[in-house]
Parts: C-alpha cells; structure tokens; sequence
C-alpha cells in the first residue's frame, strides 16, 4: 500500500531485519495511513476464562510487523493492562515481573506523571482510571469501508460473549488535509530504530537500539531492558502509554486572536509554538513563510537540525518538536536524547479544526486526539518527558515555561520567543489540550498473545 | 533502606501541633537537665511557629530521598570492598578533592565523599535538581566509565550499565529526615539568572 511506504519512507525495498519482526504487533513499527481511519476499543474481562477465549479469537486479526512497510488489510493493536492481566488470571510470579509503574497504572501515577489540575485523574473520562479498563483494542485502516469490516469482525467476536463487556468505544479519522484538532499535520518526526529493515527518513538522525522500544533486545546501554517473566511473555513485547486529549479550540484561537492582528501574524505564532508551520514545514528550513510543498514531503519535511538556529531565532527552545526532540540542542543537563524518545500514533478524532471557533463552547466539542505512545519503557519514559520536557523548560534553559501545546499551563503561563533585537514574551498561553484519560497497556508478542490465551491457570 | 521514604513522607499528621508538642517534651523528659531547660527556652517561639504557619512538608523525590520545591536529596551509606577506600581517595586526591567535572551533569548542586568506620563505608550525599531517577539512565550511556572508576570500591557494585544499578542504589540509600535548602533554584535556573544579571550589567554599562 503506497500510502503506508511513504510515510514510513521505504520507498526501495527493505533489507533483512535483525528483529523478530513476525513476532512484534505491526502498530509498533506500522505508521498509520494517510488518510487514516479506525476505532479504539476499551474492554474490561469479567471472566478469566471468558477473556482468554476472547484472545484466542482475536489472535487471527492482530497483524505482525513482517512486511510492516506495506499492509493491504486493516490492522488491529492489542494492549492489556496489569489490571487485564490479573483479570485474565496471570500467575503472581509474572505479575510481579513487571515494572512498578505499570502495575500501579497511570492514574497512579499522576503525581510522577504531572497530571494534577484539570489533568487530575478524578476529571477524567468514565471508563478510565479505575482499574476497568483491561483490554485495549486499536483498528486501523487506509478507508471508512475497511474500518467498518474490521470493527464488524471484533463484533461478531465479541457477539454473544458474555464475560467480556465493552467500557468505551471511539471511532477516531485523519480530517482533511491529514491535519490534528489543532489543525496542524502532524506525526512526522518518529524515532529511527536500528535493525527493523528500512533505512531512516532524511532527518530521523541516528537509529536508536531496537531494545529501547522492543523487550528482548539490547538497548542504548548494551543491556536489554528488564523483561516480564516468563521469557515467552515478555520478549518481542512492549509498553504503551494510551492517552486521550481534549482540544480547547476555542482558547487556542482567542490565544491567536490575542496576539496576531493578522492571518500573517496568527500563522507564524502558531506555527512559533510548534516549531512546524500547520502544512508541517519545519520553521528552520521556513522560517518567514510558509512553504506546503515542503511540509507534504517525507523526504525533506524533517531533514534539519538546529546547528543553523543555535539561539531559536527560528524554532523557539520552548516550541513542541524542539521539546519533544531536541536533537543537537545544547541541552543544561546531560542528557541522552537517544533515550527519550517514544514511537507515537496519534490518532485525531472530533469534528475537524475550525479557525472562526472562538466561544468557550467550542472548547468543550469533543475533539482531540488519542495517542499510543510506545517504548520499551514507556512509563518511565512518560514521567521523564511530563516533568521534564514538557511541564519544565529548565532543560533547555528558558527557566518554568512548559510545552505551549501538551503542557499543563499555570496561571500567568509564557512563552517565549528569541527575536531581534529583543525576545517577545507572549502571555495567556492556558492548556490548550486537557487530559481526559489514560492507561498503560502492555503490548504482547503474538506468542505472548497466545500464551496468554491458552495457558490453563 | 528505602522504605524510609514512607516514613519520612507520611509524617503523623493527624496529631495537631500541641499534640506533637507535647510528645515532644515527653521525649525531652528524660534528656540531660541542660536539653531539657533548651527545649523550655524555645518551646513558646515554637510551638507558635508550628501552629500558626506550619512549614510545607518535604514532598517524596520518588523512589528514596525527600525533596523540597525543586531540590532533593540523596544520602547512600556504601559498604567499600577491601581497598575500595585506597582506590577512591587516590582518584579524589587527584582531582585535588575538587569534583568541578560533575558540572556538567547539570542538575548536581553538591557531592560530598566521606569515609566512615576505619573506611569500610562511604558516606555519600548530594542535593540534585528533579526526581530521584530521572537522569540515571542518561548517566548510565554518557558518563558511564567515571561512574565506575568513582563506584570502583564499593561492595557489590553490578556497574552502571547494569540493570540492577538503579536497584543497589535504592538499597543502600537513606532516606533524609530532616533537609532545608535556601536556593530554590534549580542549577540550571541559577546559571540563566547569572547569565542574565551579567548582561543586565553589560547593557547598563553601554547605555552609561
């Protein structure tokens, strides 16, 4: 499918991969399609036995990551929580193999996580946060058509089941254009991974240890990652972080409105904040106009480093990609970039990003997006990028400012941009996307799956 | 060791101040004549001082240590191998005692290296910036050979590469019950203002 080979670049053919790539689910090397579409699913397993016969029915759906650069079917993610996993009736000793954060779950977590305020576990979403959610289920696929066959299948899967019960249900699509709530495109900029058989996009910078985002494997430090027991379980598996944000799109565009007195004004704050201009040209290679051509090109749309903006005259230090991948940013403390980086697939849904929505009302549309992020150690790289780069700004030196796009605003909240021959200090930035939810899911290996599946216990 | 953390993070708050006060002095009761008459000395000044604005109690650094504000601790007591102690002091002679190369870490406000009990132990402790094991693994791919030649001594070390690194710390860590720290700021903070007040008196020296 063309679609998937551009956006993961793998325009020539894929060499041999060092991983065991028919083990790994496909959503963790997979991109999502352009267009993409799908659901999110969340279950929760009234009985172990109920819930093992459920996998085992499942199984035949879950892709693999061979041949990951092409897919002609729709494709289906499954996470299981810890909570899943004492649901589906794990024994205690691989329980406990597992990291502390996971077991405990995000919501647990919050104080490591930053998710205080309007994040604050007790403002979330229903099904999230209580230890129901046990079973997460993502589809993805390149039509509405297809998407509607697959979730079809997990219907009829789950019809006459009982012991299995559906807690949310979330269909989610890429709007015109391939553009976020925000209306920015987005999902460019994905880690490079060594040994998975394609070769980096331009920009992706040096590949990463595939055991940084894949147990079994050795990661950045020579070692693999601590693995849960028995080896059957853990290995080729890993971890993902399921977030569900909500979009102020009112407040964002008053914050526009606020600050630019031109569409020319409101576009290059917006695209300050970011760091891509909305078409997703970088602004260090567009930093005064816009240029979409280069925004739509995955060869060229992420090819920069910041060797050339050394002071942020083009991409501020507080923008959202110069955060979330600092590259060759002199950073104030020693740090491995190569260390917290996390595969994402962020996945919008919502009515599509409108420009004229002003009122409060339109900050409480439901829009936004749901994003996996995924790693090896997901968690502890979560707690790491929330209170470092994203709720900080000490680490790249601009003092307590926070991420303008995921961060948790304070009262009287800035950003600053590095102009000449003086800075511009913007105020009112508030959180423009609130938290409404979230879980850690542990993503099996397809033997995994099916040791889950089988094993009498 | 460290689950002191809980201890030290789940202070009794349930008694109120003149509960705490009083089993203060009941402690105090059979302490030597000259603590005792002291703590009667200061006792008005403060019981007032915890009653009327109780200070903000230190917050958890994660997984051992306590923090206030921005800064916390961290205090291991190390048993050293047989001629660990030889092998660190040398290193630390060397450096004419004067650890200025951890500055780039960046989030390290003080280290002190402190030989104990005819060195057997070392006695370890610093103020750091952030939670407790934010940073280790960064250590861990970009400093990893300074870390175990200091750490050369030190009973049972598995090498900071190891995935049991973290865990040999957290054992051998003790949980502070007491900590101040009078600069709030973060090291990085510290260094920007610097930098600022530096070009704040460049400027007003060029406008002169």
């Amino acid at each position: 499918m063309s679609s998937i080979n551009e956006s993961a670049g793998a325009s020539v053919a894929a060499r041999a991969s060092t991983l065991d790539l028919h083990e790994i689910q496909a959503t963790v090397l997979r991109p999502r399609p352009a267009p993409y579409f799908g659901s999110h699913v969340l279950l929760r397993v009234d009985e172990p036995a109920a819930g093992r016969a459920f996998l085992r029915r499942l199984i035949p759906y879950v892709d693999s990551a061979a041949s990951w650069w092409s897919a002609t079917d729709p494709w289906i993610a499954v996470g299981i929580s810890y909570t899943g996993l004492e649901a589906l009736g794990v024994p205690e000793e691989s329980l406990q193999s597992f990291p502390e954060a996971f077991r405990k779950g995000m919501a647990a977590r919050a104080r490591q996580l930053g998710d205080i305020g309007v994040n604050d576990p007790k403002n979330w979403d229903q099904a999230y946060g209580k230890g129901e959610v046990h079973i997460g289920l993502s589809a993805f696929s390149d039509s509405e058509e297809s998407r509607r066959r697959i979730l079809g299948i997990a219907r009829e899967q789950l019809a006459g089941f009982s012991g299995v019960s559906v807690l949310a249900m979330q269909d989610f699509g890429a709007q015109p254009g391939d553009r976020n709530s925000l209306g920015y495109k987005d999902g460019i900029d994905q880690p490079a991974i060594e040994g998975i058989g394609v070769d980096p996009l331009p920009g992706q910078g040096e590949s990463i240890k595939a055991g940084e985002f894949i147990l079994g494997y050795p990661g950045e430090s020579g070692f693999p990652l601590p693995m849960p027991q028995p080896d059957i379980l853990g290995r080729n598996g890993t971890y993902v972080g399921f977030r569900k944000y909500q979009s102020r799109v009112g407040a964002f565009n008053r914050f526009l409105q606020a600050h630019g007195s031109t569409e020319a004004e409101r576009e290059l704050l917006a695209a300050k904040l970011v760091g891509r201009w909305r078409s997703g040209a970088p602004l260090v290679l567009a930093p005064d106009v816009d240029n979409p051509t280069l925004g739509s090109d995955p060869q060229r749309n992420n090819d920069f480093n910041y060797a050339r903006d050394l002071r942020g005259r083009q991409a501020p230090f507080g923008c959202h990609i110069r955060r979330m991948n600092p590259r060759d940013t002199k950073l104030t403390r020693l740090t491995d970039v190569k260390l917290h980086r996390l595969i994402r697939r962020g996945t919008t849904y919502g009515p599509p990003y409108d420009p004229n929505a002003l009122s409060e009302e339109d900050d409480e549309v439901p829009r936004g997006a749901y994003f996996l992020f995924i790693s090896a150690k997901a968690m502890a790289t979560m707690e790491f990028l929330q209170q470092e780069w994203i709720n900080d700004g000490n680490f790249i030196g601009i003092g307590d400012e926070r991420d303008p796009i995921i961060g948790l605003q304070e009262e009287g909240a800035t950003f600053t941009i590095p102009k000449d021959p003086v800075r511009r200090l913007v105020r009112g930035i508030e959180t423009f996307n609130v938290l409404r939810g979230g879980e850690y899911f542990f993503m099996p290996s397809l033997s995994a799956l099916k040791w889950l599946a089988d094993s009498q216990r | 060791m460290a689950s002191q953390t809980q201890a030290a993070t789940a202070p009794e708050s349930k008694l109120t101040a003149a509960e705490k006060v009083q089993q203060l002095r009941e402690l105090y009761a059979d302490a030597p004549e000259l603590s005792r008459r002291a703590l009667e000395n200061v006792l008005e000044e403060l019981t007032e001082q915890v009653s009327q604005t109780p200070p903000p109690p230190v917050e958890s650094a994660g997984r051992a240590g306590i923090r206030l504000g921005k800064v916390s601790e961290l205090t291991l007591i190390i048993p050293l191998a047989p001629g660990g102690a030889k092998r660190l002091r040398a290193f630390l002679r060397l450096l004419g005692g004067n650890l200025n190369g951890a500055d780039k870490v960046g989030t390290v406000h003080d280290m002190r290296f402190v030989f104990l009990d005819n060195d057997t132990k070392l006695l370890f402790a610093t103020a750091y910036d952030g939670d407790w094991d934010a940073y280790i693994d960064d250590f861990a791919t970009r400093i990893p050979d300074y870390l175990d030649v200091l750490n050369a001594g030190w009973e049972g070390w598995p090498g900071i590469r190891s995935p049991e690194a973290k865990n040999y710390l957290a054992r051998h860590q003790v949980t502070a019950e007491g900590w101040f720290v009078a600069n709030d700021l973060t090291v990085a903070e510290t260094r920007r203002l610097k930098r600022i007040g530096e070009a704040v008196d460049e400027f007003l020296d060029k406008i002169q």
